[in-house]
């Protein structure tokens, strides 16, 4: 690159000055430290990743079943709401506005074994 | 240095041939270096930090699109890695205030002092805000090719020149004498000692 290196300017003169390093060799041992590294990265096995497909049963059921459960606690609340006036709630127990408190630790039950399930088939790692 | 290497060995890597790596840090190990040394001034750190850019070139190779070479590539990937690295640690420096300026045109046949006027240029330039310094840097690594330097930054090229106009502005406010010291000079005095290869 040719320059006018007499130029009076300042930036001639930084242009000059900045243009004009030195050039650095690298040590001897970069190269080899370097491959040595690159070979360390090379030999260290690849993280497994998430088994997406076999745990996707699993999450469809658990997505279901939790879905379901919304569903279920949402019907039961609108139909048992006029019924339960607050002091009912605090005095009487309503066992039949409770009966399908059953379905839902069941549904609850269904959802942990399918999550504990999916775990065991991913080998413990994943999520969570 | 030839792009046709540089695409042979990444077929290599990426078929699963790691040593043909060795061909790529062998070929790029200059540039890479000076670049991080222009960066930080510090050779120890430079090549730490060349060789981390070459490890991420490692990792990532398989997303090089071949759509610009494989140098610009490499270079905007270094530029990455020296920038995350002088956040994560900064090069510990003097306020551009602070930097002395060389001294005046009686002094000039004495070679230390010429030494000390470039030194005293390029430590300023590692002074500069951040915003400025990158630029400066990258378009004097370039050798001048302001196209290049936006490249290795992922800006558009307006953006640099005028990043680069400010920090060159800064630079001669700080010197204002260096144009009467540097025609005093021989013009031997400032030729590059060696092109930087790319």
């Amino acid at each position: 690159m040719k320059r006018n290196l007499n130029s009076k300017t300042d930036d001639g003169a930084i242009d000059a000055i900045l243009a004009s390093e030195e050039e650095l060799i690298p040590s001897s041992g970069f190269l080899a430290a370097t491959m040595e590294r690159v070979r360390e990265e090379a030999a260290t096995p690849q993280p497994i990743p998430f088994p997406w497909l076999r745990a996707s049963p699993g999450i469809v059921l658990v997505a279901g079943v939790l879905g379901w459960c919304g569903i279920e606690l949402a019907r039961v609340g609108f139909t048992k709401a006029p019924e339960i006036s607050i002091a009912q709630v605090h005095v009487t127990a309503n066992w039949s506005a409770l009966a399908p408190a059953g379905w839902v630790a069941v549904a609850l039950g269904v959802s942990l074994i399918s999550w504990l399930l999916s775990r065991k088939l991913a080998g413990g790692s994943g999520l969570l | 240095m030839s792009a046709e290497e540089d695409l042979a060995d990444v077929k290599r890597v990426l078929a699963g041939e790691a040593q043909a790596f060795e061909g790529i840090v062998r070929r790029w190990q200059g540039p890479l270096v000076n670049m991080a040394w222009r960066y930080c001034r510090d050779r120890g750190r430079a090549e730490e930090m060349a060789q981390e850019a070459f490890l991420r070139a490692w990792r990532g190779l398989a997303g090089w699109r071949r759509e610009s070479s494989f140098s610009t590539w490499l270079f905007a990937l270094a530029a990455n890695v020296f920038r995350s690295e002088l956040q994560r640690i900064p090069v510990v420096n003097v306020p551009l205030e602070d930097v002395a300026e060389p001294a005046g045109p009686a002094r000039q046949h004495d070679d230390l002092v010429e030494t000390q006027a470039q030194a005293s240029v390029r430590r300023a330039v590692l002074a500069l805000p951040h915003l400025y310094r990158e630029p400066v840097v990258l378009y004097y690594f370039h050798e001048m090719d302001v196209a290049a330097a936006a490249r290795s930054m992922g800006l558009p090229e307006g953006t640099v020149k005028a990043r680069l106009a400010r920090g060159r502005e800064l630079l001669r406010k700080r010197f204002p004498h260096l144009g009467e010291m540097h025609s005093a000079l021989p013009s031997s005095a400032l030729e590059p000692k060696k092109e930087v290869t790319q």
